[in-house]
């Protein structure tokens, strides 16, 4: 096989068994890598009613096959388990160096079975993997952990995946995080690491990954990493301002949200823009592994040293949302869950909810003692309770289950702005239809990476949508955005990248790689296949696409109050029968028979 | 008068962050700040985003969408991120 290696890494915490196995060139064809082969490899070996904490509960690193190659952003893995934070799928993906590490040493996908009676980490050179004892790191900071195994591991060019004293303390919205400020951020693959008793994987590797044709495949990179440095986004924005770039035009379009999406316009936003965090924070930019975007920032402030970040999701979460326009309280805020391993958007967004329930009277200080008030705008309290998150102490017990279990223990899940039980990050969909129902139909619950449809409704790429049009046009948009993301994400390249690159760019590269020969066409059903396995194991999980395929009511019923978006909701119900329909589900949102045929997943549902 | 905002890289071009026009409608007023400052149009050329009140010219009249007196007009060259 060429892009793949060919090789299942699988170790068994409970039983110390590690084996490794051959990857079938049919399951590649048919879910290409990464996030959909993991998925179908997941569905098929645990139940997916199981406790996600339980150690039947499966971990998976997975690399695409274009992971480890000099693709452009070829540097991406997937972590995918069953998420402790919405009970459905979890796959959180993540840039740095780790991924291309795992493949050169000689595995596509790492799977994580059973359960360790103690900490461990499991590390990998080459052939060479070991289950080590890792008590002496339990509790210790991303940071710390990484520099001391490093130093254990004897090759400073070894890369680390780990948890925080957040996955040990099982918060459902902890992170992996791989060379320290990377992370597998989001539905709580972090707490399943810690379940499992895992602290990190250390691995080195000396393989080189083998391409069908490699001259074809040389042409055909550098053609693709032309078109990206060309273009404005890609070749401009991103390396220039970061994903931050997006505070400006997403408040001044009036969907930057608010007090925990009580509103949609933020009076402070410039003062947390990109171009404020360029001014004032940043020292470079930073690429990932075989990147030329670079969209990576290295930030400076005297409280925490040189650090990484924010991205524009973790600034809007610890500002706008907790009502914050310090931009230095935001980077040490950013830094701490770096360090702590912690999701920042559920992090952020669980603290704003919380604040709106205090500020209603539904949180009453007494319940806090001596800790700080909740109270928007207030920059103490973000960083305590960061820090009582992580470590589940106090009312940080509390926050540490998110925001709609928190929410819900008051009577009042309305407060909590997610979907599936996970926050919803930094677009308000009462300015963004499309992104709405992205949002209500997400496979691992709110999320703007499963199909930003933000792309085409805000910032006019690669079409112009209007953002409140509800047209059938507008759900076979959100379809397509779906499921070219699902085949990006499979592959191991960046999302970023789509801001340059179209379907027909991906087959050039996949097909040169793999020495498949998929038209554009094939690549995108692969990714529909991907969707709908996704979907199966949902739905096979409990899913019920009435009850969950939903937005908060807020969106729903209360207008928005003020801006560019005021007076409109969210025309859920207008949009996602067409979204079904455009699907081929039946209106109730199941898939089709003739679907699962066509796409050949009959077997599973 | 109509106050104009500017972003990202336009604010190196102008020197400042917004400025205010005299235009009757969007495409007048570009004109006028592109004959003031040339490289913005240069900067504008791959795609640019341009708000009126928030509302972008694409679902309004696109350069003919009409400016009265106090509309904010705020241009973004291309961005993207996420
Ligand atoms: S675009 Fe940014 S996040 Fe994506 S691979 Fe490059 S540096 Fe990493």
């Amino acid at each position: 096989m060429f892009g793949y290696i060919g090789k299942i890494l699988r170790v068994n915490l409970t039983t110390g068994e590690i084996k490794t196995e051959e990857l079938k060139e049919e399951d590649a064809k048919n879910f290409i890598g990464g996030r959909g082969l993991a998925t179908k490899i997941l569905l098929e070996e645990i139940d997916p009613k199981i406790d996600p904490f339980s150690p039947e509960n499966k971990l998976i690193f997975a690399t695409g096959p274009l992971t480890g190659t000099t693709a452009p952003t070829g540097g991406r893995y997937m972590v995918v388990t069953k998420s402790p934070l919405t009970g459905f799928i979890a796959s959180s993906n993540s840039g740095g160096f780790f991924g291309p590490e795992l493949k050169a040493a000689g595995y596509d996908f790492l799977i994580i079975e059973g359960k360790a009676d103690h900490p461990v980490y499991i590390s990998i050179k080459d052939d060479d993997v070991e289950i080590k004892d890792a008590s002496h790191l339990w509790g210790k900071r991303v940071s710390e952990t990484t520099d001391k195994l490093l130093e254990e591991f004897g090759d400073k060019k070894a890369r680390v995946a780990c948890i925080g004293p957040a996955g040990e303390k099982l918060v459902r919205f902890a992170s992996i995080m791989n060379d320290k400020h990377r992370a597998a951020g989001r539905s709580g693959v972090g707490a399943v690491m810690g379940s499992k008793n895992l602290k990190a994987v250390v691995v080195r590797g000396t393989k080189k990954v083998e391409v069908a044709d490699k001259e074809k495949f040389m042409s055909v990179v550098k053609e693709k990493i032309k078109k990206i440095k060309e273009n404005p986004i890609t070749g401009g924005g991103l390396p220039n301002y970061g994903t931050a770039v997006l505070v400006n035009i997403i408040n001044e379009n009036g969907l930057y949200p608010t007090n925990n999406f009580q509103t949609g316009v933020f009076p402070y936003a410039y003062e947390q823009s990109g171009e404020a965090l360029a001014a004032k924070y940043l020292v470079r930019n930073q690429a990932c592994f075989a990147c030329p975007i670079g969209c990576g920032r290295v930030t400076y402030h005297p409280a925490v040293g040189v650090t990484e970040g924010p991205e524009y999701e973790s600034i809007w979460a610890f500002g706008a949302d907790c009502g914050i326009n310090d931009l230095a309280s935001i980077v040490i805020a950013n830094h701490l869950c770096d360090e702590l391993g912690l999701d920042t958007i559920s992090t952020g967004t669980t603290i704003a909810a919380a604040m709106e329930l205090y500020e209603k009277g539904i949180i009453k200080q007494e319940e806090l003692g001596d800790a700080p008030p909740l109270r928007f705008g207030n920059t103490e309290t973000l960083h305590y309770y960061i820090e009582k998150i992580a470590k589940r102490e106090g009312f940080g017990d509390k926050l540490a289950e998110g925001s709609y279990r928190l929410a819900e223990s008051y009577g009042h899940p309305e407060y909590s702005m997610s979907v599936k039980k996970q926050e919803l990050p930094a677009y308000d969909p009462r300015g963004a239809e499309g992104h709405g129902i992205n949002y209500a139909t997400s496979n691992r619950g709110g999320c703007h990476v499963r199909g930003y449809m933000i792309s085409p409704e805000i910032l006019g790429v690669p079409v112009k949508l209007d953002p409140h049009d509800v047209s059938e046009e507008k759900a076979k948009w959100v379809k397509i955005f779906q499921d070219l993301t699902a085949v990006i994400d499979s592959a191991g390249l960046c999302l970023f990248t789509s801001f340059a690159l179209g379907a027909e760019d991906y087959a050039d590269l996949l097909n040169a790689a793999t020495g498949f020969d998929f038209t554009a066409d094939e690549w995108l059903k692969a990714g529909e296949r991907v969707w709908n396995i996704e979907r199966i194991f949902n739905l096979k999980a409990g899913l019920i696409p009435e009850k969950d395929d939903t937005l908060p009511k807020r969106f729903l019923e209360e207008p928005m109050p003020e801006g560019p978006n005021k007076g409109h909701v969210v025309r859920l119900h207008e949009l996602l029968p067409k979204y079904y329909k455009a699907r081929g589900w039946d209106e109730k949102g199941y898939p089709t028979e003739e679907k699962l045929k066509e796409l050949g997943l009959d077997k599973y549902y | 008068m109509v106050k104009v905002k500017v972003f990202a890289t336009l604010r190196n071009i102008v020197g400042k962050n917004e400025l205010e026009v005299q235009a009757d409608t969007v495409g007048e007023l570009l004109e006028k700040l592109y004959s003031e400052y040339p490289e913005m149009k240069k900067e504008l050329e791959k795609g640019a985003v341009i708000l009126v009140n928030g509302k972008n010219i694409e679902h309004l009249e696109k350069l003919d969408t009409k400016l009265k007196d106090g509309d904010v007009v705020s241009i973004f060259p291309p961005v993207g991120g996420g």
